[in-house]
């Protein structure tokens, strides 16, 4: 017997097969009882037994005859003897096992069709305001990430402390609570993430200050976050390692942000400053980001930028954040919402992943951010992001002092790598040095976005460091005269 | 908006179930006889009864239970395997009025998730955590769980859980020791008497989150006839006879306690938040008429090096500061971490025309060196013709090596500091004897800045003040210890 919508189940409910030995007018007749006696439907019965022995007067039995729509055999019961003492009802596991709801018999929808269709919930759109005009500040770059969070309208940070990324903690611990926000310290890296999943969840700006070995620590929650669309700001201040490594500046996290998000086909945008200025002005940036997208964002400077106090100017609005329609709030308007990344059915998982996908390519489209300097008739392009992006700075004026053909591309997203500003600058420089601190993680990507651009014929050189070493200018000054004079 | 439930809070019809049509729109996964379901409906009940059902959050976790969403109609969200409490506290403080609740069994509560549980219970924000006990690993097919009775086999413990495996994992008692938890009672399901126990501790742990009172725990001891591969009622016996033992029912505790949780709404008002960040719309005064070009045309680098608890990071701090006030652009990069607990700490700083370009000072123009290994390393980086001003109380021996044309001083600054009766000002002394020697700024540009950083503590503004003019005057009459005549003064 199938019904007119697929189901396995008969189309009406006065068409089931009554229990063995019971009169289907049972079923009706305790409508008019008040203490109702049980009903079961015999299809929704696994026969586990549990009510046998919870029925103190013997009614309930197990059955003989295999039910043909579950291919279990259901327990009866002899109403007769019924006093509708209702234990058993208290030991069916079912939810819709043995009880007195009714409205089932009137109607066999509410059981077995399609649903309620899922109502849509509106935006609670943000608001931009405006913000009284002050006098530039002189800010560590973990306070200008933690301002700029502030004023995109994060109240909710949460994090575990560790060097060089603490101050930013700090400074919400003590900030928050007077904007009636929240600093929760969390047990670890692992707990802080899962707070943000939570928080990000109800549909809240949230954020973490975390440091390279913490951030391996995320990764794990930042999969089920991208996996659960779920929008968070990151801001790891990258250190020396692997391991427990130093606290000094380093840029070996890259291939982790860029490469490694956690298991499954995860991406996300890597933002990655230069200066205090930078890590505010991005750091607002990455929550709008966050929530167009759905999505983490992840803003990766290295443990001098962290520490680097410079002059940073506010802007001149701010956001007052809304709730999104799929926010599980904890409300009436949210709650048929739902969070999660598990789906069973490999064709949706396929399908989901696909969407994922279509969404990350939106952000390759979109998100390339990046700037240069005197790059627009260089003969050699010099590649630097976050503090050593200002080390070859200096290096480049001072080059082109000496009248060497020398420009500088700066990242500003590590994914997506700009390569679309980079390209036309490659036509006339076919010469590139990049610098960095790491063995090559940002060159990594660099050749793997030249590669996929169909770009060929540049001559890559680099200049590395390590270990908590930063390239400093005049070494990067020495390794373009080599690289030039070595090939003119 | 909300849908019609007749009072029930599970769905009418799992249709998140990827097979939710027909017969399994309408039964849960669960094998017969598992606990779950029971469980599950005191949940539902319990909702209903409290009328919470719009308010609540259900966290899933990983385990048997992890399609919880697909049952109840509350707002869900879907956890990491062990993290449902970290998720149900992000989301209490997203929004207080949440009434959330952590559903986890054994694997996911006492085995992974174990920081997770303890630091949530630790905390006692009001969350209600329902543990779901069955001594065994369900979803992945019969493993020894945390909660495994001792010589219990399972697919992990084949031979039974023996000495190495450990004995199990008491968690009711665990969270009771805990000072926060309101409420932690161990239940079970096993007869009429222990099921109405976990329906009444189920409500009460709600209740208590309702009101504000704190964290509730409840530990249900549950049947897994699957994998204990036993009929639903020998399972039932198994757990009356055999887990009591070890994990004996009855309330852990069960305090009196006010309503304490309470969270305002977050402020989004421009002015409180300029206000608490101390960010000011007053224009700070200026004092210098040019860039200080003598010492480089764009860009001066400096480098305060000296011992932990020295004071250069703030000397170098204020610097920095100083020369923004003065429109410059200037940066301060600090050697951070254990040197402020002693060690050796280094502050790279440059003050720029236009834009500070690159901000170490492997070569600065000027060193302030507060010891003698300080002076040793980073006087011959200084560049010719650059200036160095250094520690005289303490430093003795000036290197002789040093690059053409470096002017240096040696300043007393800690005998002064200590003439004055704190030595923690000695940074400022330097600061004095930096602007005298090199005149990068303007003394009352500095002045300034040490006033505003003692805004809270004005009280040390004079001392500060004549700690400088004693730097400016060292350099101005060149001694470089204190006069006689003036010690104590």
């Amino acid at each position: 017997m199938r019904n007119d919508r697929g189901g396995v189940l008969g189309g009406s409910l006065r068409e089931f097969p009554s229990p063995a030995g019971t009169p289907k007018e049972d079923h009706i007749m305790a409508k008019a009882k008040e203490r109702p006696k049980p009903i079961l439907l015999p299809q929704l019965c696994k026969g586990c037994g549990r009510c046998i022995e919870a029925c103190p007067r013997g009614c309930i039995q197990m059955g003989t005859e295999i039910d043909q729509e579950s291919g279990l055999v259901p327990v009866v019961v002899d109403r007769e003897t019924c006093n509708a003492c209702g234990l058993c009802i208290t030991a069916c596991p079912e939810p819709y096992g043995l009880n007195t709801i009714e409205y089932e018999l009137e109607d066999p929808k509410h059981l077995f069709g399609e649903g309620v269709a899922k109502p849509v919930t509106p935006d609670q759109p943000s608001e931009r305001i405006p913000l009284p005009k002050v006098q530039p500040m002189v800010l560590k770059g973990n306070y200008a990430a933690a301002i700029g969070a502030i004023l995109a309208g994060c109240r909710h940070v949460f994090g575990y402390p560790i060097t060089p990324s603490t101050e930013g903690a700090e400074l919400m611990a003590k900030v928050l609570p007077q904007l009636d926000g929240v600093f929760l310290q969390a047990v670890s890296e692992v707990a802080t993430v899962n707070h943000l999943y939570g928080c990000a969840g109800a549909g809240l700006p949230c954020m973490t200050f975390t440091s390279s070995p913490g951030f391996s620590l995320m990764l794990e929650g930042i999969s089920y976050m991208i996996g659960a669309e779920v929008p968070a700001v990151f801001v790891n201040v990258m250190r020396g390692g692997p391991g427990l490594g130093n606290i000094g500046p380093e840029q070996a996290d890259i291939k982790l942000g860029c490469r490694g998000l956690g298991h499954g086909n995860t991406h996300a945008i890597i933002l990655a400053p230069t200066n205090p200025q930078e890590m505010l002005d991005l750091s607002m940036e990455a929550f709008r980001l966050a929530f167009e997208y759905r999505n983490p964002v992840f803003i990766f400077g290295d443990g001098y930028l962290g520490q680097m106090t410079g002059r940073v100017q506010l802007p001149e609005t701010m956001i007052r954040p809304g709730i999104p329609g799929w926010a599980v709030y904890g409300d009436e308007a949210h709650r048929h919402n739902l969070i999660n990344s598990i789906d069973l059915i490999e064709v949706d998982l396929e399908k989901r992943n696909e969407a994922l996908n279509e969404k990350y390519a939106r952000m390759q489209a979109n998100e390339q951010r990046s700037s240069s300097f005197r790059a627009d008739d260089a003969e050699l392009l010099v590649i630097a992001c976050n503090t050593p992006a200002r080390m070859a700075k200096g290096a480049v004026e001072r080059l082109r002092r000496e009248g060497m053909p020398v420009g500088l591309f700066t990242p500003l997203t590590l994914w997506p790598f700009p390569i679309d500003a980079l390209k036309p600058l490659l036509g006339h420089a076919k010469k590139v040095l990049v610098v960095e601190a790491s063995a090559g993680q940002l060159e990594d990507e660099l050749r793997l976005a030249l590669s996929h651009a169909d770009i060929t014929g540049i001559e890559i050189s680099h200049l590395r460091h390590m270990g908590g070493v930063l390239p400093q200018e005049g070494e990067i000054v020495d390794k373009v005269h080599e690289v030039l004079e070595v090939t003119a | 908006m909300s849908t019609e439930t007749k009072g029930t809070a599970f769905f009418q019809h799992f249709d998140r179930h990827a097979h939710g049509k027909g017969l399994k729109g309408a039964s849960t996964h669960y094998c017969p006889g598992c606990g779950h379901g029971l469980i599950h409906k005191y949940l539902a009940d319990a909702i209903t009864e409290l009328g919470i059902q719009d308010r609540t959050i259900a966290i899933s976790p990983v385990g048997c239970s992890v399609f919880l969403y697909y049952y109840f109609d509350v707002g869900n969200t879907q956890a990491a395997h062990g993290r449902a409490p970290a998720v149900g506290l992000g989301h209490k403080l997203a929004n207080p009025e949440s009434i959330v609740v952590s559903y986890q069994g054994d694997g996911d509560l006492a085995s992974i998730g174990m920081a997770e549980i303890m630091h949530a219970a630790q905390l006692g924000i009001p969350i209600s955590v329902i543990f779901v006990n069955n001594a065994i690993y369900g979803m992945t097919g019969g493993q020894m769980a945390p909660t495994t009775l001792p010589g219990m086999k399972s697919t992990t413990s084949p031979f039974g859980r023996g000495a190495m495996e450990g004995p199990p994992t008491k968690m009711a008692e665990l969270i009771a020791q805990l000072e926060a938890p309101v409420y932690v009672e161990r239940t079970a399901l096993f007869d009429q008497r222990t099921r109405k126990a976990t329906q009444k501790a189920i409500k009460k742990i709600l209740q208590l989150q309702m009101e504000g009172r704190g964290f509730g725990f409840v530990e249900v001891l549950s049947e897994c006839p699957t994998h204990l591969k036993m009929t639903p009622t020998d399972a039932e016996e198994w757990v009356k006879n055999e887990m009591t033992k070890y994990f004996p029912i009855g309330k852990l505790k069960d305090e009196t306690r006010d309503p304490w949780f309470h969270l305002e709404k977050p402020t989004f008002d421009p002015e409180r938040i300029t206000k608490v960040l101390e960010a000011s719309a007053e224009a700070p005064p200026r004092h210098c008429k040019t860039f200080p070009g003598h010492l480089d045309e764009v860009d001066v680098a400096l480098k305060l090096a000296g011992a932990g608890g020295d004071g250069a990071q703030t000397a170098a701090l204020l610097l920095a500061k100083s020369a923004i006030h003065e429109g410059f652009d200037a940066t301060h990069i600090p050697s951070y971490g254990p040197e402020s607990r002693g060690g050796t700490s280094y502050a790279d700083v440059h003050i720029a025309k236009e834009e500070v370009l690159s901000p170490a000072s492997p070569r600065p123009h000027v060193l302030i060196a507060f010891n003698a290994p300080s002076l040793a390393k980073f006087g011959p980086t200084v560049r010719e013709n650059g200036i160095i001003v250094y520690d005289s109380s303490v430093v003795s021996d000036v290197p002789k090596e040093l690059p053409k044309g470096v002017k240096v001083f040696g300043v007393p600054c800690a005998e002064i500091a200590i003439s004055l009766g704190r030595p923690v000002v000695k940074n400022v002394v330097a600061l004095g004897a930096l602007q005298e020697a090199t005149a990068i700024l303007s003394e009352e540009t500095l002045l300034h800045s040490i006033r505003e950083a003692l805004a809270g503590k004005c009280a040390m503004i004079p001392v500060n003040e004549e700690a400088f003019q004693w730097g400016v005057r060292s350099v101005r009459e060149g001694f470089t210890h204190l006069p006689e005549a003036e010690v104590g003064k």
